[in-house]
């Protein structure tokens, strides 16, 4: 593993500092250490080395003393991530501390955050799908935001490049709007699925249901194991078969000799030179001991996760920027997006009862987005579109908890498989607004004494238009496809919820009305890269991680290249 | 023998202030009995009898274990005392004591002195009332919820200790730590029993 630089603080210089180690900055570790460049990656959490410190990897419910259920105490520490009914006694520890990284919701917003080495690229969906030509073309066609300084063919090759190295598996299909990447063999659906595939792909032309894409090993890579079909991943993966940092691009980065690993440092600020007119470094609080420490580089990469990032940027405060780092436009901290979140339909599914399926597969179904792709799928109700993931299975216990029976006879039948059941849940695109944003709240401070962020984001017309043709769409699928006891949903949950926010510090052509440049440079401290989900300049409707990873293996190595020119 | 019984049988069950020694320490006696088998970490012995009781009569021994052989009533009596916060364990209370004094009105003794021909019948009538759970897509619930009773909400806690036992777990679902394989289609005369969490 890499030189941990815990105490190595004579060594404040280095080539490039990367804030962050989770799905971006781990690849940005990566192609700078490949390229040569002496990489210090400052981690604010700990230090979570692969299959070492996955305390709870190989556990059986019975394991642990509560079985997965949290104390008052665990649920106090998680106040907030809480609400998204992920936390189990099985992860824990790798979700942030709320109470020590307090922040304010202006409006109700659910900020997650896992504050460790590999960051939530150990707790991800692992959902891997590019975005298309469409969604880097929707603000300048429908005028919302400002146009993405880049178009699909600029990431593709992007796409291929860490897709070969992550791990993909899915199954090819040409659509022009959700691109093919470059796959490992697919997963495979089970009966139920294939069923309702059929039926939903033979009432409905142009609609397709395929299985999930996703960063697991379907076949062994660069000496990672395949998947093993246990769906114990949040725990992390003892044979490395899902992308996290921990397991792919960290340990590719430490094996070059150039990568240090700082943990417990807090990024505070970056430190702007007025005279050389840019950035020289990066100021850290250690997390442990409070010390103040400052790094120098030649090159930084924001890699702290979105908001935590355009956190950092606000509080980087100079003579030059005062009002934040590189934020000449005002846009800083502004158009924030999120996809909504667990709306749809679910039911069960008669006469399969014969048939079940061996192995917990940790993926489901895809439905890719089938409006507004053409002129004929154009709606007259809302711009931007939606997909939905979803799954078929054998109902679990309050299937059998709902009988109204108990006893002997009903015992032995809940130890047989139950009804099966099947869902879609959509996730639709928000729209870039500037009043959806956060701030530094100077009122209100962490641990560390540093101002925290204030979240000011809601979803606003058109997102609740999608909302309601998502149920709509959802219901009349499931209905066309037979099945019985359907339920639409919407649980009308907040932005979060979805985990995949972004902007704050979008890309954009025009200084004026955007943060960064077309490869990701703050535009007006060309060795400030951004490359997580603040940059982003709109919102798509598909899972952003792959993005993320070709945009920071673009921005990266485009790094490299101006630094070799002396342009940086 | 239960302590509400014997009081009721020794006519102490009301206002009596002044107890003999003898009757005195068998009442003690009584209370500090291996009644349970354990030792409850939060219900009080009466509280903890009715839940081994309801656990009992929901999933009860037959060729294959119940849920007292798993000790369901020692694991929820642990999650009540270690997860659940003082709200919770006070509503626990008060919801044990509703249940037990509907059983009260309607047979004339708490849950767990009822014959089994009355524990059948009352928890027959608890199924018919309240809500049910909803359909859940990712670990949570979707759809309008609905209120749920106190015995369903136990009874689906008393089933998710069952399954998550090491005995059943291992012995009675078919465990698969380690699948390898995914088959999307396998008959379920294959398989048998559900797979193991």
């Amino acid at each position: 593993m890499a030189n941990f630089n815990i105490d190595a603080d004579k060594q404040v210089t280095y080539d490039a500092i990367v804030i962050g180690s989770g799905i971006s900055g781990g690849w940005a570790a990566k192609e700078l250490c490949e390229k040569g460049l002496k990489t210090l990656v400052l981690e604010r959490g700990r230090m979570v080395e692969h299959i070492k410190d996955y305390p709870t990897m190989n556990d059986d419910p019975w394991d642990t003393e509560l079985r997965g259920s949290l104390t008052p105490e665990q649920h106090k520490k998680h106040y907030k991530a809480g609400r998204s009914g992920f936390i189990g006694s099985d992860t824990e520890h790798f979700w942030a501390n709320d109470e020590e990284n307090p922040y304010t919701e202006v409006k109700p917003f659910l900020w997650i955050r896992a504050h460790q080495m590999g960051g939530r690229s150990l707790l991800w969906g692992k959902q891997t799908y590019r975005w298309s030509e469409i969604d880097f073309e929707a603000n300048a066609k429908d005028g919302y935001g400002v146009d993405w300084p880049i178009r699909y063919r600029d990431l593709a090759p992007w796409y291929t490049h860490v897709e070969k190295f992550a791990g993909i598996s899915g199954e090819a299909l040409g659509l022009p709007q959700l691109p093919d990447s470059h796959f490992l063999p697919p997963m495979e659906l089970n009966c139920v699925e294939k069923h309702v595939k059929s039926r939903i792909e033979n009432q409905f032309p142009g609609r397709h249901m395929i299985i999930g894409r996703v960063a697991h090993l379907t076949e062994p890579l660069n000496g990672r194991g395949k998947c093993q079909y246990r769906n114990r991943c949040s725990r992390g993966c003892p044979y490395g078969a899902y992308f996290s940092s921990n397991a792919v691009t960290l340990p590719a980065a430490s094996a070059t000799g150039n990568l240090t690993i700082r943990p417990y440092s807090i990024a505070q600020s970056i430190i702007y030179d007025d005279v050389k007119g840019k950035a020289t470094g990066v100021r850290i609080i250690d997390a442990e001991t409070n010390e103040t420490i400052e790094y120098k580089a030649k090159i930084i990469f924001c890699n702290a996760s979105t908001l935590s990032t355009t956190q950092i940027l606000l509080n980087s405060k100079s003579k030059r920027f005062e009002n934040g780092f590189g934020n000449d436009s005002g846009e800083l901290g502004h158009n924030l997006m999120d996809h909504t979140y667990r709306i749809g339909a679910m039911g069960n599914v008669d006469g399969f009862d014969d048939q079940y399926y061996k192995g917990r597969r940790p993926n489901g179904i895809y439905i890719p987005r089938y409006v507004n792709i053409d002129k004929q799928s154009t709606s007259d109700t809302f711009v931007r579109g939606f997909g939905f993931q979803g799954g078929g299975g054998r109902s679990g216990i309050q299937a059998a908890a709902n009988q109204e029976s108990f006893g002997g006879a009903y015992k032995d039948s809940i130890l047989k498989p139950g009804p099966w059941e099947f869902f879609i849940t959509g996730f639709a695109e928000c729209l870039p607004y500037h009043e959806n944003k956060v701030s530094l709240d100077t009122n209100s401070l962490d641990k560390w004494g540093q101002p925290t962020l204030a979240i000011d984001c809601e979803y606003k017309e058109n997102e609740l238009a999608l909302n309601k043709q998502i149920q709509i769409d959802a219901v009349e699928m499931l209905e066309k496809a037979g099945l019985k006891n359907i339920v639409g949903f919407d649980n009308k949950h907040e932005p979060g919820y979805g985990i995949h926010e972004m902007g704050t510090a979008r890309m954009g052509r025009d200084p004026k009305t955007s943060v960064l440049n077309a490869t990701n440079q703050v535009h007006a401290a060309k060795n400030v890269f951004v490359t997580d989900g603040a940059c982003m300049t709109s919102n798509s409707c598909v899972n952003p991680s792959l993005t993320y990873m070709a945009i920071t293996a673009r921005a990266a190595n485009h790094a490299v290249a101006e630094l070799n020119k002396q342009n940086i | 023998m239960d302590r509400r019984k014997l009081l009721k049988r020794t006519g102490l069950a009301a206002g009596a202030t002044i107890m003999a020694p003898t009757l005195l320490s068998l009442l003690q006696s009584c209370q500090s009995e291996d009644r349970l088998g354990w030792k409850p970490l939060f219900l009080d012995q009466d509280e903890a009898q009715t839940i081994s009781a309801l656990v009992d009569t929901i999933l009860p021994t037959t060729e294959t274990p119940g849920a007292l052989d798993v000790n369901v009533d020692v694991f929820l009596d642990k999650l009540f005392a270690k997860t659940y916060d003082k709200k919770s364990q006070d509503k626990l209370r008060a919801d044990l004591q509703t249940f037990n004094q509907e059983c009260i009105d309607q047979y004339g003794d708490t849950f767990s002195s009822l014959t089994a021909a009355d524990k059948q019948s009352f928890l027959q009538s608890a199924e018919t009332k309240g809500g049910k759970f909803n359909m859940g897509v990712w670990g949570t619930a979707v759809g309008e919820p609905q209120t749920i009773s106190f015995y369903r909400s136990l009874k689906s806690m008393a089933i998710w200790a069952y399954f998550s036992s090491e005995e059943i777990g291992k012995h009675v679902l078919n465990y698969d730590p380690i699948p390898q394989e995914y088959d999307g289609c396998k008959p379920v005369s294959e398989v048998g029993n559900r797979w193991t969490f």
